[in-house]
C-alpha cells in the first residue's frame, strides 16, 4: 500500500493498535514527504514558472486544507485514534507539521533558486536546508561549523554596573538606599551641609544654577540632610544619583556625572567604623589584596575629613605611570558627620555620631574596565556599550 | 600652591628626600601634587584645602612640617632699622569701618631707589610661579610667600593730604585698579582711600594713583587684616581672584601682620638703599582674643573610637601652637592666631587625628541589624533592566541637559532652563527621554552602526510656574534597523511597530495592571496612524510610535526609528506581577481555523472584545494567523473595502474531552458574535 493509499484509512483499518505501529506509520509518511521534497528541489529547473508550477503542485498535494495529504492525516489517523493512541499520534502529527514547513512554496523556490545559482557544477547534495526538524527526518546532515544562530543580547550600562556593585555591598552591610532631587534648592546643596554663600569653600563645587535658590545638585550629600529629616537616627543609607558641574567636559571632567554618598549615623559610631566599613568595601570592589591608606582633607560637612586611597590595582602599590609612581589611588572622600550637619538633620549631636563618604561612580568604571576618557559614558557608543 | 624645598629650609630641618617629605605632608592633610626638581631646588606643588590659609605660605607649611617632625620652626630672623624721624608724624591713618577691617599697622620707608630686584629674589619667585615687577612690588609679593600675610605699597607723594582712610566706597565711585580696568564700586566694597579718592580695592588689588613707578620715593607700606566676607563679595562682584584675596577670604592671620610688615620694611631698606620712618603705626581697635575650645578626653574616644594619650594629645596641640592648659575633663586649648578654622571641640579633635596619624587609628567592621523591609522599587528597577536586557536592549545614559529646539520637536511640556549653561545645545534640562533617545540613535546610525536597539531609566523635568521644578522618572525604549539581522540560516526583518509594541507590553506585563488597554493616538513625535499608548484605568502608561519622517532626517537618523515612553512614576507605583498557580488542563486541546472577511474599518480589538465578551471558558486562545486588505488579494477574492481576516481559535477544557459538536457549537457562536460587527465568513 502507498502512503496516500494508507492516509485515506483509520488506525483501525490498518491494523494499527500499538505505538510502534504509529511510529512506524509516520516514519513512512516523512520519509516519502523528504523523497519528493529533495526529488522536485534537486530537479533544478532554469525556467522560473515551470519551477514555481512544480513547487505549487507539491505543495498542493501535501499542504491542501481540502484532501491535502496532512488534512487526510488528520481526519482519519488523528481524529479517529483510539483515545490510548491519541497522544503518540498528536505528537508525531505536531512533527510532520512541522517539517511540512518546508513544503511551503516560498522555502521551496528559494532553495530552488540556490540550486539554480550552484548548480554549474556545484556539488549540490552537500547543502541541505538546515530547519529545526527536518535534520532527523531527512537524514542529511547540516555543517554544525555554521555561525549559530543567536538571540541577540542586551546590556547594562557600565556605570550602572558599577552602581550596582557598589550598591549590593553595603546593602549586604545593612544599609538602605535612598535617593534625592537632581534640582536642589541651595538650602539642601549647601547651607545645610555647613558650605555657607560667605565661605570659599563654596567655590570648591562649580555650580549649574536654575536661579538664584535652585542649583542642578553638585553632590549626592544633600540626600544625607533629606535622609536624616525623614527616618532620624540610627541610620544606615547610601544614596546614588546623578550629579552635575558647570565643568568644560574633556577627558576627566564632565558636566553631569553620577556619585554615591553613605552616610551611617548611630550612638557608637566612631572613626573607626569609618575605616573599617570603606576598607571593606575597597577589598569587596578592587579585590581582597587591595590595602587602604586615610589622609586627612576638608569637607565642610565633615570633621574629621579625609580621603581614602587604595594600593594601586595596576602595580600593587610599587609604583606605575597610573598612580604617578605613588603606588596610591585616591578613591573618595569621607569623614565624621560635622555636628552643624547632624543638628541640620534634626539629630543631636551629643548623642549620635555618624561617619559620611562621597565617591565618583565614572571614575571608578574607569579603573575597573580601564577606560580612560569620561565622555565615553555618555557618548553611548554602542560598540562601547556592547563591551559590557 | 607651590613650595620650594630650600626655602622651607630656612625656618625647619627636613632630614629627608623629597618624595619622603611628600608622602608625609599628605599624611597631615597637605597633599603634595606633584614633586619636581627645579635645578639644585626641588618644587612641591601643595594642594591647600579652603579651610588652611595658614598653610598658603613656606613658613605656614613650615610650622606643620616641625610639628610632624617634632621638631621647633626656626624663628625670622630680621632687624627694622629706623630712622629718627616718626611715621606717625608724617601719616595718619584711620579705619571708618572697623567690622570689615580690624587692624591695620603701617610704615614709611624714604629714600627708597625703584629698580630690579637682586637675582636670588627674581629667581625664587619666578620658581614659584609670580612674575618679578619691580624690587618693591616684588618684596611684597615675596614676604606675602613667605610668611602668608598679603601686602601693598603706596606711593606715598601720590597719597593727598597723607591720610589713609578704610571706609566703604561711595556708590558709583571709580577706581582703576593695577590691572588698568576701571571698576565702579558700591557701598558694599572696602577701599582705601587717601584725603580725596580711593587708592585701593581693600584687600584685593591697589589702585594706580598709587602705584609704585620708577619715580617713586616714599613708600607706605600696608598690613592689615579685612573681613573675609567683606573681601569675596568685593573680589566676586568685580570678578577678579588675586593672590590678597585668596588669603583674606579664607582668613588671614591678624597677628602676623605687624610681623609681615616689619620684615617687608627691613627688605626694602635693604633692597632699595631707603630708611624706615621710626615707629609701625598699628591701628587696632579691638584687639582679638581668641577664646579657649574645652576639649574632652572622652570626646576624643567617642569620636576616634580610641584613646590617645593624654601627653600625645597635649603636644599635638602645643605643637601647632595652641595654648593648652588641663581642665576637668581634658584640656581648654586656645587656638593660634593663624587658625581661624579651629572654632569646635571637634576641630581640636580632627588637630589631633591628623597629626597623630589617620592610618595608626583604629578600624572595625560591622554589619547593621538586619532589615526588614525590602527594597520593593530597587526590585522593581532590577527586574525592568534584567527583562530588557534579556530582551537585547542595550542600556543608555544620556546627558539630561540638552537643546531647548530639539526638546520642543518632542514635547509642549516646558524643560527647565538653566541660568548659567555652558553652551546652548545643554542649556534646559530636557521634559522628554525621546529627544536624548533621537540623539543617541543618530550617534550610531551616523558612525555605520545599523541595528540598535536601546534603553534607559532616567528622569524628564518639568518647570512650574511659582513652584520647584519636578521631575518624572522615564522608561525610554529606542529600535531602529533590522530586529533580526542577516544569516546563512535566516534572512533579515526589520523591526516595526509590533516589535516595539511587544516589548512594551512585556515590560507593562511584570506588573500587576488592571484593565490594560491599547490605544491609537496623536502625539507631536511620532507619525500619525503609526503611535499608541497603552492605558491602565485612566492611566496613561506608555506611548509609543515611529519617529516623524522629519524629525528623524533632522536627527540625521538613516533608517525609520521607533521609540517609546513609559512612565515609571505611574508604573512603579503597581506591584510586580506575584505568581499565583492556575490549574492547567491535561484533556487535548482542539483547534480550529475561522476564515473571515471583516470591513477595514474595524479594529481588530473589538473582535477580541467580542468573542471575549461571550465568556466561553472552553476558548484557549485566538490568534490572528493572517489579515490580507482586498488589493493584496486576487481580485474578487474579498469585496472592496475589506481584509480577510484568518483567525486559529484553540478550544480546551478544564474537565473533558471536548467533542467536534461542541467545538462547531462554540465556533457557530462566535461567528455570530462577530456578524452584528459586519464579519463574514469568507466563501
Amino acid at each position: 500500500m502507498t502512503v496516500d493509499q494508507k492516509v485515506r484509512q483509520t488506525l483501525a483499518e490498518l491494523g494499527v493498535t500499538e505505538s510502534a505501529g504509529v511510529v512506524a506509520l509516520f516514519a513512512e509518511v516523512c520519509e516519502t514527504m523528504e523523497r519528493e521534497r529533495r526529488e522536485l528541489v534537486n530537479r533544478v529547473a532554469a525556467d522560473k514558472a515551470e519551477r514555481d508550477r512544480a513547487c505549487k503542485e507539491l505543495r498542493d498535494r501535501w499542504l491542501a486544507r481540502k484532501n491535502g495529504l496532512l488534512s487526510l492525516v488528520d481526519e482519519r489517523w488523528l481524529k479517529k485514534a483510539p483515545r490510548e493512541l491519541k497522544p503518540v499520534v498528536g505528537q508525531h502529527f505536531n512533527a510532520l507539521r512541522k517539517a511540512s514547513e518546508q513544503l511551503e512554496v516560498g522555502v521551496l523556490a528559494r532553495e530552488m533558486k540556490c540550486r539554480v545559482a550552484a548548480s554549474a557544477g556545484a556539488v549540490l547534495e552537500a547543502r541541505s536546508p538546515i530547519v529545526a526538524g527536518t535534520t532527523v527526518l531527512s537524514g542529511v546532515s547540516p555543517d554544525l561549523t555554521l555561525p549559530s544562530i543567536r538571540r541577540p543580547l542586551g546590556s547594562m550600562h557600565p556605570v550602572t554596573r558599577v552602581l550596582r556593585e557598589i550598591e549590593e555591598i553595603f546593602i549586604a552591610l545593612g544599609f538602605r538606599i535612598e535617593t534625592g532631587p537632581e534640582i536642589e534648592t541651595v538650602e539642601y546643596n549647601f547651607d545645610a551641609l555647613n558650605i555657607p554663600e560667605t565661605h570659599p569653600s563654596r567655590d570648591d563645587w562649580d555650580t549649574l544654577y536654575v536661579d538664584e535658590k535652585t542649583v542642578l545638585r553638585t553632590h549626592t550629600s544633600p540626600v544625607q540632610i533629606r535622609a536624616m529629616r525623614k527616618y532620624g537616627a540610627p541610620l544606615y543609607v547610601i544614596a546614588p544619583g546623578k550629579v552635575y558641574r558647570h565643568d568644560k567636559p574633556d577627558s576627566s571632567h564632565a558636566t553631569m556625572f553620577h556619585q554615591v554618598e553613605g552616610l551611617a549615623v548611630d550612638r557608637d559610631i566612631t572613626f573607626a567604623d569609618l575605616k573599617g566599613t570603606l576598607d571593606y568595601f575597597a577589598k569587596r570592589f578592587f579585590g581582597e589584596k587591595v590595602r587602604t591608606s586615610f589622609h586627612p582633607s576638608f569637607f565642610p560637612f565633615t570633621e574629621p575629613s579625609g580621603e581614602v586611597a587604595i594600593s594601586c590595582t595596576l602595580c600593587d602599590g610599587r609604583g606605575c605611570r597610573v598612580c604617578k609612581e605613588s603606588g596610591w589611588l585616591e578613591v573618595m572622600g569621607c569623614g565624621m558627620v560635622h555636628p552643624e550637619v547632624l543638628r541640620q538633620g534634626g539629630i543631636e549631636p551629643e548623642e549620635f555620631t555618624g561617619w559620611a563618604f562621597g565617591m565618583g561612580v565614572e571614575r571608578y568604571a574607569m579603573m575597573k574596565y580601564g577606560i580612560d576618557d569620561i565622555q565615553l559614558f555618555f557618548q553611548n557608543d554602542v560598540r562601547f556599550l556592547k563591551q559590557f | 600652591m607651590r613650595i620650594l624645598l630650600s626655602w622651607l629650609r630656612e625656618f625647619v630641618e627636613i632630614p629627608f628626600e623629597p618624595r619622603k617629605l611628600q608622602a608625609d605632608l599628605t599624611s597631615i592633610g597637605l597633599s603634595v601634587e606633584a614633586v619636581t626638581s627645579s635645578g639644585s631646588d626641588w618644587l612641591l606643588d601643595v594642594e591647600v584645602t579652603t579651610n588652611r590659609p595658614d598653610c598658603l605660605s613656606h613658613y605656614g607649611v613650615a610650622r606643620e612640617i616641625a610639628a610632624a617632625y617634632r621638631t621647633t620652626i626656626r624663628p625670622l630672623k630680621f632687624e627694622v632699622q629706623e630712622s629718627a624721624e616718626a611715621a606717625s608724624e608724617r601719616v595718619s591713618i584711620e579705619i571708618s569701618d572697623s567690622s570689615l577691617c580690624a587692624r591695620y599697622c603701617g610704615r614709611i620707608v624714604e629714600g627708597v631707589r625703584v629698580g630690579p630686584s637682586p637675582e636670588w629674589l627674581a629667581r625664587r619667585l619666578e620658581a614659584i610661579g609670580q612674575r618679578p615687577i619691580n624690587n618693591i612690588a616684588d618684596i611684597t609679593n615675596y614676604v606675602l610667600m613667605e610668611l602668608g600675610h598679603p601686602l601693598h605699597a603706596f606711593d606715598f607723594d601720590r597719597i593727598q593730604d597723607r591720610r589713609i582712610i578704610v571706609r566703604r566706597a561711595r556708590a558709583g565711585e571709580l577706581l582703576q585698579t593695577l590691572d588698568g580696568i576701571e571698576r565702579r564700586l558700591t557701598a558694599n566694597d572696602l577701599v582705601i582711600a587717601d584725603a580725596a579718592r580711593p587708592v585701593a580695592l581693600a584687600g584685593v588689588m591697589g589702585g594706580q594713583n598709587s602705584e609704585i613707578s620708577p619715580q617713586t620715593r616714599v613708600v607706605l607700606l600696608e598690613s592689615a587684616w579685612f573681613d573675609p566676607v567683606s573681601v569675596r563679595r568685593t573680589a566676586k562682584s568685580q570678578g577678579l581672584h588675586t593672590e590678597a584675596s585668596h588669603r583674606f577670604e579664607r582668613g588671614a592671620d591678624i597677628g602676623m601682620a605687624p610681623v609681615a610688615l616689619d620684615r617687608a620694611a627691613a627688605m626694602v631698606a635693604e633692597l632699595s638703599g631707603g630708611k624706615v620712618l621710626r615707629g609701625r603705626l598699628d591701628v587696632y581697635p579691638a584687639p582679638q582674643n581668641r577664646e579657649a575650645i574645652v576639649l574632652r578626653q572622652s570626646e576624643i574616644a567617642r569620636v576616634l573610637g580610641t584613646e590617645i594619650a593624654p601627653s600625645e594629645v597635649e603636644r599635638i596641640l602645643v605643637a601647632l601652637g595652641f595654648a593648652v592648659e588641663a581642665a576637668a575633663a581634658g584640656w581648654c586649648a586656645q587656638p593660634p592666631s593663624f587658625r581661624l578654622d579651629v572654632r569646635r571641640e571637634v576641630d581640636l579633635i580632627e588637630e589631633v587625628a591628623r597629626q597623630f596619624g589617620y592610618d595608626r587609628l583604629p578600624a572595625r567592621v560591622r554589619s547593621v541589624s538586619p532589615r526588614l523591609e525590602r527594597d520593593v522599587e530597587r526590585e522593581k528597577i532590577l527586574a525592568l533592566s534584567r527583562l530588557l536586557t534579556g530582551l537585547g536592549y542595550r542600556e543608555i545614559i544620556p546627558s539630561s541637559m540638552v537643546d531647548p529646539k530639539d526638546n520642543a520637536l518632542f514635547t509642549n511640556r516646558p524643560p527647565v532652563a538653566l541660568a548659567n549653561p555652558l553652551s546652548q545645545d545643554a542649556s534646559v534640562l530636557r521634559s522628554t527621554s525621546l529627544v536624548s533617545m533621537a540623539s543617541v540613535l543618530a550617534f550610531n546610525t551616523d558612525r555605520g552602526q545599523k541595528d540598535l536597539s536601546f534603553f534607559e531609566l532616567g528622569k524628564t523635568y518639568e518647570a512650574r510656574a511659582n513652584a520647584h521644578p519636578a521631575e518624572h522618572r522615564v522608561l525610554a525604549l529606542g529600535l531602529t534597523g533590522n530586529r533580526r539581522p542577516p544569516s546563512v540560516h535566516e534572512p533579515a526583518r526589520e523591526a516595526k511597530f509590533f516589535d516595539l509594541k511587544g516589548d512594551v507590553e512585556s515590560v507593562l506585563e511584570l506588573f500587576e495592571l488592571p484593565e490594560l488597554r491599547f490605544e491609537e493616538e496623536r502625539c507631536l513625535a511620532y507619525e500619525e496612524g503609526l503611535a499608541g499608548r497603552f492605558v491602565s484605568g485612566t492611566t496613561v502608561l506608555a506611548a509609543l510610535g515611529r519617529l516623524k519622517p522629519d524629525i528623524q532626517r533632522r536627527f540625521k537618523i538613516r533608517a525609520e526609528a521607533w521609540l517609546a515612553e513609559i512612565d515609571l512614576d505611574q508604573l512603579l507605583a503597581f506591584p510586580l506581577k506575584q505568581p499565583m498557580l492556575r490549574p492547567f488542563s491535561r484533556f487535548p486541546t482542539v483547534e480550529r481555523d475561522l476564515s473571515l472577511v471583516v470591513p477595514m474599518g474595524l479594529p481588530y480589538r473589538r473582535i477580541a472584545e467580542a468573542i471575549a465578551r461571550l465568556g466561553i471558558e472552553e476558548i484557549y486562545s485566538v490568534e490572528p494567523l493572517e489579515r490580507k486588505a482586498a488589493a493584496e488579494l486576487p481580485a474578487g477574492l474579498v469585496p472592496e473595502g475589506h481584509a480577510s481576516l484568518f483567525l486559529h481559535v484553540t478550544f480546551q477544557s478544564l474537565t473533558r474531552t471536548l467533542t467536534g459538536d461542541e467545538v462547531d457549537e462554540a465556533a457557530g457562536k462566535i461567528y455570530s458574535a462577530l456578524e452584528s460587527l459586519g464579519v463574514r465568513l469568507r466563501a
